[in-house]
């Protein structure tokens, strides 16, 4: 039966020796390489759970009186956004698992897209010829951060509210052209004329997910096209990729890992709770409450605006909001574009042009890996500046205070954490046989006396590195009788 | 596939799943209000065990006039908060208590000195919020006071109270608090406007400027709240009957003792009710952690 | 098949290997065993999933239908990893990368089909050329029109002057005319003109800083010019932040500093809501209030646009 299926293909599309050849793809086994495909289960996750929740929520600001399940809000007057978010958590079976599966599907993704990108970077594997693939990566990582804020600020409650407010100001403070992108987006002076939620709304299931979606398929295209990378080991070379095939191997560890990263989101979804909109209530532009912050991947951006003096620049009959655009545009201007430059600034600077398909270890190149520790440093101490309320809170300290540290240690984190990390690099360098699982050695005794030592059997997964890497076969024990035979027959070219 | 069935680990293991998930099934605390949470929905408290306050579905517990066609803004008439007058037969144990432990600071008419501010004409209500919270007697009057582990019980509070009051008239009065025609969809309203921006919207309470705080609200009585709403202890400004009428700190109470002190939190653990942050930390800790960790599994490390 | 098979050349054998071949054996060193825990998951997970669809009919319990389909997947996905990792055949295999570069002769002749075809054509027909550049890009501009100008209006008047204007009574937000008996000392409302209770430009921010009387002489702030902007004790500010806008409902009654919860900025309100800390720059625009038949009315609107800044502000 598989043969008639596979004949049938054939005759209509060519796709024997391809799929063949797919089937035989070879995906290197390290851990670290499955930091990709977490983003890409949990967005798997997030489409699943969006569609779901595409069906109840109603994109509009439209007022209604609540009238569902949640006692506060009986008789309200509340948006219809408002209102069938929270009849997603309370009216509609399996709602609420849904509604926070997807809000952890966000988190997720977007925190194992950093972990991601710090392993490819890394281990260097944004060099030649894989700088597209970076591009395009960092791309999905600034589209993901941006779906992600209008995704939470669909529901309409008073905290996401709070954040479209800061949006508005941000966009508005822009020199020249502000005030009118931000008018024209949001139909008005701040609030609007209620457009701004149906117009996240087309943007969040629609627009940006057909975008980061075309993307991952360029990201997977180019990774099958070039190979996958690996780190240097036995029968590993620039040349040639070691590891399990597609079929089955990989195939099985994969969809496997697909389950269980669905299955720690709906664990999550179940368990901890995340963003709930019922306590919060309908925004209202003269509302506020306090401890109020952004979702994880935008807190980076918040603290920079919290830590940031107030110099406001006056003159000539306008005004430039430094202490907005500064941080929030030029900041985050600077921050993506040197990300997308990274590949280009390294080249520059190592002077290497050569291809790379093995990987550095992170160790074997202490001054990439410092400053790669140093920023990921910064932007974290950014991160944490962004809860400064709820540090001081915590922590029984005065808000002043809190803030003026975050001012120095924003600067003086990273640059210490460069220097020790290269020391860390270099010390880890010069040790023996460190990080390699050591084999416990036999000692034995021979008759006259003399000691000798017998390494034991490595561990199953090291033994199989210890053999010299072999062709996936396509025949497993036997040779069809058929292709000793005559003319005629269908052969498969290599 | 007989081999499946041969494997030593693999009845027992199906034996001990499903007895346990029978046992979780049958006696789980969710389960009675599967009912109301689906059905007629009179009751916004969907019980999960992490709420841990054993609450039930509560209809009975603030009931609102079901199907109250009448706007939020209304409120039911009794308004809820009735004035006490001490009886004078505190005033004597209120003086023996004030002279042992506030007169100190407070001088012992309550006049103040340079350590602590004038007392008289505060009220029996603002003295009464002070002490039964645990805020005084005060250590060290450079920080602000927290409410901690009341060294007086409620009581000797009224009775200072009571004193206290005897010396001067004026000032707010301890309260009774009737709840039972509380409107919480109003409370829920007025909180948002009046007390969320300090207190966060979750009533968890946050850093103020220049070293103050605004405390958590989980722990305040339905009359510490009230005395507080009138008194504005502190930094907290003063709630006046001109600004928030009876009726509607009345409604204030009521949401805050049953929405947040024991908020449903339907989804699963609160995680501290401070938001983002903590989901941040949840998010990445346990969320990617985990997810980590099962790749640490799964791959080699070579 | 009725058409004639294509027959191919065949080139190098195809690889075959032995069943007990070192690179077919699985990772696990007792097989049987590994298939047991395997086995054992899988079951949890069909269990886990039958169990979804009974907690989804019989409780809507957020939780259960968590742990169950949570338990579910998760023994699906560790079975099925399970036999992936142990069970398969570990390798190593191995795939031999190909260069993409194409021959040089291959490069040069792709460069020069662009160059030498296209360069001939344009070269010779200089003028469609240049229109066609000329109109694609008259084409990219004007497309942006109707997707960016189309969006909303222009920014106008609403940007500078809010609906506070001479003799507003101030209300609040629930319509209710501000009386001067209705704020205590240390007391805080949320008010707004006549008419536009719940706009957000209008959004001011009432105090009460002390009990006067109209004998009194009022409350000195140490703004200049500004000794008769208060009213028997009140004062009112603008309630958008003039950092990033949010509402400024924070006050501290006994240092008489209003807090932005967005980020922290302080405002000295007796000084005129100047901020003192944080990043807000400019200090909250100060309503000028009078007292009138007893209740509140604005003298005057705002005298300076409201909230964050921007370029047209002057």
């Amino acid at each position: 039966m598989i043969d008639e299926s596979v004949r049938w293909l054939d005759d209509r599309l060519g796709v024997a020796k391809g799929g063949r050849t797919l089937l035989d793809k070879i995906f290197p086994d390290h851990w670290s390489f499955m930091l990709g495909e977490i983003a890409l289960y949990s967005f798997v996750v997030l489409i699943a759970t969006g569609v779901f929740l595409s069906l109840y929520y109603i994109p509009s600001a439209h007022e209604v009186v609540y009238h569902g399940s949640y006692l506060p809000l009986r008789g309200q007057r509340v948006s219809e956004a408002y209102s069938s978010s929270v009849g997603l958590s309370f009216d509609v079976k399996s709602g609420l698992l849904m509604r926070q599966t997807h809000h952890w599907a966000a988190d997720v993704f977007l925190g194992s897209i950093a972990v991601h990108m710090a392993r490819i970077f890394f281990t260097g594997a944004f060099r030649k010829p894989r700088e597209l693939n970076w591009i395009v990566g960092i791309t999905m990582l600034m589209l993901g951060i941006v779906n992600g804020f209008l995704g939470y600020s669909l529901p309409d409650d008073l905290v996401s509210g709070t954040g479209i407010r800061i949006a508005y100001s941000i966009i508005e403070s822009i020199p020249l052209v502000g005030s009118y992108l931000g008018f024209f987006l949001f139909g008005g002076n701040y609030p609007g004329n209620g457009i701004i939620i149906p117009r996240f709304y087309i943007l969040h299931v629609l627009i940006l997910p057909v975008i980061i979606g075309a993307l991952i398929a360029v990201h997977l295209g180019l990774l099958v096209k070039q190979k996958h990378t690996q780190f240097p080991g036995k029968g590993k070379t620039e040349h040639n990729v070691v590891g399990t095939p597609m079929f089955p191997t990989f195939a099985a560890k994969t969809t496997g890992f697909m389950f269980m990263t669905s299955a720690v989101l709906l664990l999550l979804g179940g368990f901890a709770q995340i963003n709930p909109i019922w306590q919060f209530g309908q925004y209202e532009p003269y509302q506020i409450s306090y401890a109020v912050q952004p979702d994880w991947y935008m807190g980076w951006l918040d603290g920079a605006l919290r830590i940031m003096p107030s110099w406001e620049w006056v003159g000539w009959g306008h005004t430039i909001p430094l202490e907005i655009f500064l941080p929030a545009i030029v900041f985050a201007g600077l921050t993506f574009n040197f990300f997308y430059a990274w590949p280009h600034i390294e080249k520059r600077y190592t002077k290497d042009l050569a291809t790379h398909n093995l990987l550095d270890r992170p160790r074997d190149r202490p001054k990439r890996t410092a400053f790669g520790a140093a920023m990921l440093m910064f932007y974290f101490m950014l991160f944490c500046a962004s809860s400064t309320d709820v540090m001081a809170n915590f922590f029984n300290v005065s808000l002043n205070t809190v803030l003026w540290t975050f001012r120095v240690i924003v600067f003086a984190i990273p640059i210490i954490t460069y220097f020790v990390t290269f020391r860390i690099c270099n010390e880890m360098r010069a040790a023996e046989g460190i990080g390699k699982r050591k084999r416990a050695m036999v000692v034995n005794r021979s008759a006259e006396g003399a000691y000798s030592t017998t390494p034991t059997e490595p561990r199953p997964g090291d033994g199989a590195h210890e053999l010299d890497p072999i062709p996936v076969p396509t025949y497993i024990n036997l040779t069809p009788e058929e292709l000793e035979t005559a003319p005629g027959v269908r052969r498969v070219m290599r | 596939m007989r081999s499946l069935f041969r494997g030593r680990y693999l009845v027992p293991a199906l034996l001990l799943v499903s007895v346990g998930l029978f046992g979780l099934l049958v006696f789980s605390p969710g389960s009675s209000s599967a009912a109301s949470d689906s059905g007629s929905g009179s009751s916004g408290f969907a019980n999960s065990g992490s709420s841990g306050s054993g609450l039930k579905t509560s209809s009975g517990q603030f009931p609102e006039t079901p199907g109250s066609s009448s706007s939020p803004s209304q409120s039911p008439s009794g308004n809820g908060i009735y004035n006490v007058s001490l009886p004078k037969s505190f005033i004597a144990p209120g003086q023996a208590l004030f002279a042992a432990n506030c007169a100190s600071c407070h001088g012992s008419d309550a006049s103040g000195t340079a350590r602590a501010p004038n007392l008289q004409s505060l009220g029996a209500g603002t003295v009464d919020f002070w002490v039964s919270t645990g805020r005084m007697p005060l250590a060290d009057s450079s920080i602000q006071a927290t409410g901690k582990r009341p060294r007086f019980n409620k009581l000797q509070s009224l009775e200072i109270s009571a004193y206290v009051q005897s010396l001067a008239p004026g000032g707010v009065k301890v309260p009774t608090v009737n709840l039972s025609n509380a409107n919480v969809g109003n409370g829920a309203r007025l909180f948002t406007l009046n007390c969320a921006a300090c207190h966060t919207i979750t009533g968890a309470g946050d850093a103020l400027a220049n070293g103050a705080y605004a405390p958590s609200l989980h722990y305040a009585s339905t009359r510490q709240i009230v005395e507080a709403v009138r008194s504005g202890p502190g930094n907290m400004p003063h709630f006046g009957p001109g600004n928030i009428s009876n009726a509607e700190v009345r409604d204030i109470t009521a949401y805050v003792h049953s929405y947040i002190q024991h908020p449903v939190n339907r989804g699963g653990f609160g995680l501290g009710g401070i938001g983002p942050v903590g989901e941040g930390f949840v998010g990445l800790l346990i969320g990617v952690g985990a997810l980590m960790l099962v790749c640490f599994w799964i791959g080699d490390r070579t | 098949m009725s058409d004639e098979p294509i027959t191919a050349e065949p080139t190098a054998p195809l690889p075959v290997a032995a069943l007990d071949d070192p690179h077919q054996l699985p990772y696990a060193r007792h097989p049987g065993r590994a298939q047991a825990v395997a086995a054992v998951s899988m079951t949890i997970g069909i269990l886990g999933c039958i169990g979804f669809g009974i907690a989804y009919w019989v409780s809507d319990q957020t939780q259960w239908e968590a742990i169950t389909l949570g338990v579910g997947l998760l023994g699906l996905g560790f079975g099925l990893t399970a036999w992936g990792k142990y069970l398969m055949a570990q390798g190593p295999f191995v795939e031999e990368r190909h260069p993409f570069n194409s021959s040089e002769e291959e490069v040069k002749a792709m460069t020069a089909a662009i160059t030498q075809r296209g360069g001939i054509v344009v070269g010779r027909r200089k003028l469609l050329g240049g229109l066609f550049a000329i109109g694609s890009l008259a084409f990219g501009v004007v497309a942006a029109f109707p997707l960016i100008r189309s969006l909303g209006p222009k920014p106008g008047r609403t940007l500078f002057v809010t609906n506070w204007k001479k003799n507003s009574p101030l209300v609040t937000v629930d319509g209710r005319p501000v009386h001067q008996n209705d704020l205590e000392v240390g007391g805080v409302l949320t008010v707004f003109p006549k008419g536009f209770a719940g706009s957000s430009p209008d959004q001011t921010i009432l105090l009460r800083l002390e009990e006067l009387t109209p004998e009194d002489p009022p409350l000195t702030l140490q703004s200049p010019g500004r000794s008769d902007w208060t009213a028997l004790g009140y004062v009112a500010y603008s309630k958008m932040c003039t950092h990033l806008g949010c509402p400024v409902g924070l006050y501290q009654e006994q240092t008489v500093e209003l807090v932005c919860p967005c980020h922290q900025s302080i405002f000295n309100v007796l000084a005129g809501a100047v901020p003192e800390f944080g990043p807000a720059p400019r200090p909250l625009p100060q309503l000028p209030i009078k007292v009138r038949d007893g209740f509140l009315f604005a003298q005057d609107g705002y005298n300076q646009p409201i909230g964050p800044g921007f370029w047209e502000r002057p």
